[in-house]
């Protein structure tokens, strides 16, 4: 018997390469959109911090723009830069 | 005579004279000789009332002789009834009439005397003020029925129904030519040959005796109550008749041309004593005669009713074509009061014939589907639904397919489906029950059309009432409110959406779009957004694919057949099954490790997760004398092509080297069994079959298990929906676990309300109701993780 595979469809779900699963502004997956998006993935991408804590892109952007003086990471209070 | 009235006159002149005008005197009903000389003048008459009263006299006599004489004989015929035929009995009944006629007659010579000698004069006289003849029929009528035997209604039941028989062959027979002909030999009127019928004279003989009891006033009270009782017989077998026929024609208006022409034109001649012509009767009789049909024409819509309410669960299955039915009843409801009759019956049919474990719940959904419809027409205000569907509701619930059934009909593409056609026409919004009070803004708005609930309608119910009735007119929402949740028929989309996702081969999406924007109108966009998620994913899909096929270092080391790979949103798709972790052929896998490669540098800082059982394979199997071109799921091409390194294999090494129980291979290796592929050759060994056996046996096992195998695969690649409610309600099992570690032992009702407290608090907590809780709770006894005694939750010592 000669057996032929034409053709493999696989079914895989993706996911970030994150230390953490949850956005530790928003709590929700980072898999999953911030509260304000409705399509997880490329609308509502993850950013990294010099400090190795990541965020939703937007939860950061907020949280940034909240802030009157330096701009902190709402983890470690350390300054937060963005990983480059 | 002249010296009658001289005072010195002599009492035995008096007495000839009276004995020869009143014989009745002596007991004789005739003057024994005929002498003009002592026939009485109005002159003598009224000079005698003047001195006594001769109808002290003369009446009682009379009474005594019908009482001894004329009612016996009258009644003579009417006993041993047993005994008596039909035909035996119309004869008894006429003659009896006859006589009873002539004896009477014989009388009137005697009465006409009595009337000419004038009123008494003594008012306290009870003969005084009165009509002679009135009294006189008054006294038949009073001495025949106070003598009237036990069994005398045969009698006239004969002669009567013998008469209609007669009466309705002519009719029929003057509308209907062709049923006379000579296919009957004996006539269908009198029973009797066609050649010696006797119809005509049994008609002309009919009137005759009719007209005699009328002359005689005995007609109402000697015949009514059998007469109305025989065409009441009559009603309701012509109604049974025709409610047998098909219910797409409406029948009310043939029943009531019916009633007028056949019964009414009967009554009509009997009450005139044949002349079928209502003009030559009197003002009264006239009268009677309305009244009679009014009586009748309700006893018709009544029986007519009874009927249809007897076959509604026909007509209500049969809805679209039963709609004349359906008008008919709705007509005769109005005119008759049996709502309660109809909601009773048509419950206990339900019940009976729809609600029990031998009906699949898809016929179930179209009974209750028709049942809308029909009784939305029966009953717009939608009073009768409520009442009569609560059944339904109830058992609805109790089914757990329900759901996937009601939307797997809303999805269904083919013409027959009722709700993907309600779909499709769209709708407002649905309104849960829930939502609180209808606005006051639309009740005001319609005011002037207000109608009172019907007079059954349930108080209790009276809140919901006007938005039942807006309710009524949506079929969808009401199957969706047989949950009172939208939450489980999005949930059940969902997973009927996943699995259509995933078994469909190209990347298309339009007919899934299509129903979603649909479903979108009717459960709003919040509740399906997750669906909307899923479906961009299948469509990103192809786009991330089309990019990676293009990645270079994917393409210089590609392997001699293609993949692509459907990619998820994890957090938005419904639970995956996932008991085991298929490990795949070698070179497969990496395959696939290239791919999530490609992707990776396609997606900065994203990975991919396999879900190995899932997705789809193309492959083209050759054996010596076959060549197979398949598309099958990855465990079955995992399996197959392990076949192709050894011919042999026992289930447990297979198990040992894809990680799957042996189980669930026993089913997926029927496939290839079922194919002729593989060959069970001993218990749980299995080799492969390099050319097809000739045997005929084996064909049909073969074609068994395909069957078999058929039914299996339609099997869902999601987690059913009371695994994934299970998986929500685990969020409460460490606060379970924390309430009795602390507490050590706690009744269900304070599990409850604690929870309530701690952990249902905040957007998306997840609700959690008592008997859920509790059979959480007894699961979780079940599987040893608590105790449970004399109503107190505990935790097992450790």
């Amino acid at each position: 018997m000669k057996v032929t595979i034409n053709s493999w469809r696989g079914v895989a779900t993706w996911r970030w390469v994150a230390n953490d699963d949850n956005c530790g502004i928003c709590r929700m997956p980072f898999d999953a959109s911030c509260p304000d998006c409705k399509i997880p993935g490329d609308d509502c991408p993850l950013v990294w911090g010099q400090c190795s804590h990541c965020f939703h892109i937007h939860c950061i952007m907020k949280w940034l723009n909240s802030q009157q003086t330096s701009l902190l990471c709402p983890m470690c209070r350390q300054e937060w830069k963005f990983k480059e | 005579m002249d010296n009658l009235s001289n005072s010195s006159t002599n009492s035995s002149t008096l007495e000839k004279w009276l004995e020869y005008n009143f014989p009745i005197l002596i007991n004789k009903i005739k003057p024994d000789v005929q002498n003009d000389d002592m026939e009485a003048t109005e002159e003598n008459f009224k000079m005698l009332s003047l001195s006594f009263c001769l109808q002290s006299l003369v009446i009682p006599k009379i009474e005594k002789y019908m009482r001894i004489i004329i009612a016996p004989k009258f009644w003579s015929k009417f006993v041993n009834v047993s005994e008596i035929d039909e035909k035996q009995g119309f004869q008894n009944f006429t003659t009896s009439v006859n006589e009873l006629y002539t004896d009477s007659s014989k009388l009137l010579p005697m009465l006409k005397k009595l009337e000419l000698a004038g009123s008494c004069k003594d008012e306290y006289c009870m003969y005084s003020q009165v009509n002679i003849l009135d009294y006189f029929k008054l006294i038949i009528r009073g001495t025949l029925l106070s003598q009237i035997p036990l069994y005398h209604t045969t009698i006239i039941e004969h002669f009567y129904k013998t008469a209609f028989n007669v009466f309705c062959n002519i009719e029929a027979s003057s509308t209907t030519e062709d049923l006379h002909n000579n296919s009957t030999i004996l006539c269908e009127g009198c029973k009797q040959e066609q050649s010696n019928c006797q119809c005509q004279i049994i008609v002309d003989v009919f009137h005759e005796t009719n007209k005699k009891l009328i002359q005689l006033g005995l007609l109402e009270r000697l015949v009514g109550s059998i007469l109305t009782s025989l065409i009441h017989i009559r009603i309701e077998s012509h109604v049974h008749r025709v409610c047998n026929r098909t219910f797409d024609s409406s029948q009310l208006e043939p029943l009531e041309c019916w009633l007028e022409t056949v019964v009414m034109n009967w009554l009509i001649r009997i009450y005139s004593g044949g002349s079928s012509r209502s003009m030559s009767l009197d003002y009264k009789v006239r009268n009677a005669i309305n009244t009679f049909k009014q009586k009748l024409s309700y006893f018709l819509y009544e029986t007519y009713t009874r009927e249809r309410i007897d076959q509604l669960f026909n007509i209500v299955i049969e809805y679209p074509d039963s709609r004349a039915a359906v008008d008919d009843l709705r007509i005769c409801l109005e005119r008759t009061d049996l709502r309660k009759y109809l909601i009773r019956t048509l419950q206990e049919a339900l019940k009976t014939r729809l609600l029990h474990p031998g009906v699949s719940t898809p016929d179930i959904l179209t009974a209750y589907i028709a049942a809308i419809k029909a009784l939305r027409q029966l009953d717009p205000t939608g009073m009768l639904l409520e009442t009569i569907t609560e059944p339904i509701k109830v058992y609805l619930r109790r089914r757990e397919d329900t759901v996937r059934c009601v939307v797997s009909g809303l999805l269904d593409e083919s013409s027959t489906s009722d709700l993907a056609d309600e779909l499709a026409r769209g709708g407002e919004s649905i309104q849960l029950d829930v939502d609180g009070g209808a606005s006051p803004q639309e009740d005001k708005e319609d005011w002037e059309n207000w109608q009172p609930d019907p007079v059954d309608a349930d108080p209790t119910e009276f809140m919901s009432t006007t938005r039942g009735r807006r309710r009524v007119s949506d079929i969808i929402s009401m199957l969706v409110n047989v949950y009172g949740s939208q939450d489980l028929f999005v949930n059940e989309y969902r997973t009927l959406l996943a699995d259509r996702l995933l078994s469909q081969l190209n990347y298309q999406t339009d007919r899934e779009i299509r129903h979603l924007e649909l479903l979108k109108r009717r459960f709003g966009e919040h509740q399906l957004h997750h669906c909307e998620v899923m479906i961009k994913d299948i469509y990103d899909s192809k786009r991330i694919d089309g990019n990676v096929q293009l990645d270079k270092k994917y393409n210089s080391e590609k392997a001699n057949f293609s993949t692509s790979a459907l990619i998820l949103s994890a957090q938005f798709w419904p639970p995956f099954k996932e008991e085991w972790k298929l490990e795949l052929p070698v070179y497969v896998q990496e395959q696939l490790d290239k791919y999530v490669k490609a992707f990776e540098a396609l997606k900065g800082n994203r990975t991919l997760c396999w879900k190995p059982h899932l997705g789809n394979v193309n492959l083209d199997i050759e054996t010596r004398d076959r060549k197979l071109n398949l598309n099958i799921s990855p465990i079955h091409a995992t399996l197959i092509l392990h076949f192709q390194d050894k011919n042999e294999w026992n289930l447990d090494e297979l198990s040992e080297l894809m990680h799957v129980p042996t189980t669930v291979l026993r089913r997926k290796i029927g496939y290839w069994v079922s194919q002729a592929l593989l060959v069970e050759t001993s218990r749980d060994t299995f080799s492969l079959q390099e050319e097809i056996a000739t045997n005929n046996s084996r064909n049909i096992q073969t074609t068994i298990v395909t069957d078999m195998i058929d039914d299996e695969e339609v099997e869902s690649a999601m987690a059913s929906a009371s695994d994934q409610r299970e998986e929500e309600l685990q969020v409460f099992w460490s606060y379970i676990v924390g309430m009795l570690t602390n507490l050590d032992s706690m009744p269900l009702d304070r599990i409850h309300q604690m929870l309530k407290m701690f952990a249902s608090q905040g957007s998306g907590a997840v609700e959690c109701g008592l008997p859920e809780l509790r059979l959480f709770l007894d699961n979780k006894v079940r599987q040893h993780q608590l105790l449970f005694s004399s109503g107190l939750y505990k935790l097992p010592k450790p």
